[in-house]
């Protein structure tokens, strides 16, 4: 694969965009005219060339870009990395499932040798090169999940399971959809997804949890989830809301289309071998409306899901400029089938 | 205050119960938690050893200290503030055995400073009962300049360390003991909610 990465920022000045065959890949999430939580879950299999799940782990235009973004808030805040002592054996599962995965299914651009533990790791697209020695900490600049997680796109939560359930033990965290990392580890299931309305009532998180308790390995699991974010920004985190939360206040109905983002996760989840823990993956797509709209069934479709969205899903993904946007894309939706 | 849904990292107290299946008891309390040892004491004594620990406190409706130490059958060892309390915990701790119950009273702040002493030797929130006694005081933990506000009493409060005002979220992390704080006017600074007396 030859992939060239963009020269791009994710604050300040926002030069942020997509090329048209990254649009092409978006993964657009409504699968219907209408939202509402449910147990999304399907097996995380490769799919087609050029999907964002061909691979394992996606590697796109903007992987050099956002781990560049993500070491800049890594150094204002070195807290978005945090482990609790008795995840060491996960965060060396995590460290050889993403080497092992990218160095395959990316060989031009990652490298990873082994003699017994001695390991050589080389990200091209980064200027990396490492020896160490798997399991031995010292051998590293720093704890494995966060070296490691500087080198890949997204957010990855490390799941301890005990007592059956899970507990976000240890994280790197620098792309979130507004929660905090520092609040949020060492909680179980039902306490990190504690804020989230509608779907506790409805039973969705009871019913995945149940589902995840027996994952097994080698068998990921995939979903997608949805939020929208003012500017292409990453850290949109609670530590920096005074930052970006006037934001929501600055669309206007003639910015809608640059400002206002439709961002997507896909959520990866793999069982870890040593550990028995699991890698919960948080990795986000951004795209704006101007971009949205070149799909004309996409630009129909999210009009009708903002019309129809449920007020406490709105009001908790934060959307204030929910009807200027609906205004905005209405130009869009003629009444006809989005299918 | 509507409540539309309660975010389930909010802890639930209830009210101190002797378990009968334990090879000891080890029960800590601050000022008006002495009530919930007093209601404890009017239950059938347990035949296993107890241990006591009482912190007095200037804010306590009554002098608990004195009504517990002439009531329990086992002593209550009595402190003048929680630092030299969790200090002869921890002592006391190191002799304890598997089985051993804990039974914690008193404000929501003192509470977490003791699940967190008895974190550091394995014993899981879950098997701590807890009752809240005296006061909804909440202890606040600001997201942006992490600084730890003590005795809010208010929905909303002045941080300790960066004075941003702070809406507190029902969000609670038993690992810091506090709720999340978050700048309740950052999207239109100086624009403020009403601020109700919520948790006197």
């Amino acid at each position: 694969m030859n992939q060239t990465f963009k020269k791009e920022t994710f604050r300040d000045d926002y030069t942020f965009s997509n090329s048209p065959e990254a649009v092409k890949r978006f993964p657009f999430p409504f699968h219907e005219d209408e939202y509402m939580y449910s147990v999304n879950i399907e097996p995380h299999v490769k799919t087609a060339v050029g999907s964002i799940t061909e691979f394992t782990f996606d590697i796109d235009e903007h992987y050099v870009a956002e781990c560049e973004d993500k070491a800049i808030t890594l150094a204002n805040d070195p807290q978005r990395y945090l482990c609790l002592p008795h995840m060491m054996d996960a965060q060396w599962d995590t460290l050889e499932l993403m080497m092992e995965s990218m160095s395959n299914d990316y060989p031009e651009q990652f490298n990873l040798t082994k003699e017994g533990d001695n390991w050589t790791w080389v990200n091209k697209p980064l200027g990396i090169t490492t020896k160490f020695v798997f399991g031995d900490e010292s051998s590293l600049p720093m704890e494995p999940l966060e070296y490691i997680g500087r080198q890949v796109q997204g957010d990855w939560v490390m799941l301890d399971q005990r007592d059956n359930n899970l507990f976000a033990d240890g994280a790197i965290v620098t792309s979130q959809a507004d929660w905090s990392l520092a609040i949020d580890v060492g909680m179980s299931w039902q306490e990190w997804h504690g804020p989230v309305p509608i779907a506790n009532e409805i039973g969705v998180f009871d019913r995945a949890l149940k589902y995840l308790l027996n994952l097994q390995l080698g068998s990921p699991v995939r979903r997608l989830n949805w939020t929208m974010t003012i500017n292409p920004r990453l850290d949109t985190s609670p530590e920096n809301y005074p930052i970006w939360g006037p934001d929501r206040l600055s669309v206007t109905p003639e910015n809608v289309g640059d400002k206002v983002h439709l961002r997507v996760e896909l959520q990866t989840l793999f069982r870890l071998p040593r550990s028995n823990g699991m890698l919960f993956g948080v990795r986000g797509y951004l795209i704006s409306m101007n971009e949205l709209v070149t799909n004309p069934l996409w630009a129909k479709r999210l009009h009708r899901v903002l019309k129809g969205l449920h007020p406490e899903l709105a009001e908790y993904k934060g959307l204030s400029y929910k009807d200027i946007t609906i205004d905005w894309l209405s130009k869009y939706d003629d009444g006809t089938s989005s299918e | 205050m509507e409540r539309q849904y309660w975010i389930r990292s909010k802890p639930v107290y209830t009210s101190l119960l002797w378990h009968e299946k334990a090879t000891a008891h080890l029960v800590i309390a601050e000022g008006d938690g002495g009530m919930a040892v007093l209601k404890l004491l009017q239950q059938k004594y347990p035949t296993q050893q107890v241990n006591g620990f009482f912190v007095k406190s200037p804010n306590a409706l009554k002098n608990y200290a004195d009504i517990i130490s002439s009531l329990a059958p086992a002593e209550f060892k009595v402190f003048g503030n929680t630092t030299e309390a969790l200090n002869s915990l921890k002592i006391t701790l190191a002799d304890c055995c598997m089985g051993t119950c804990f039974y914690v009273a008193g404000s929501e702040g003192f509470i977490w400073q003791v699940a967190k002493v008895l974190a550091s030797v394995g014993v899981q929130d879950d098997d701590i009962d807890k009752e809240l006694c005296g006061t909804l005081a909440r202890t606040v933990y600001c997201v942006h300049c992490k600084a730890i506000t003590h005795d809010a009493h208010h929905s909303v409060v002045a941080c300790s360390g960066c004075q941003r005002q702070l809406f507190i979220r029902d969000h609670f992390s038993r690992r810091l003991g506090a709720y999340m704080g978050l700048m309740v006017d950052a999207e239109q600074p100086g624009i403020l909610p009403s601020i109700e007396e919520v948790y006197p």
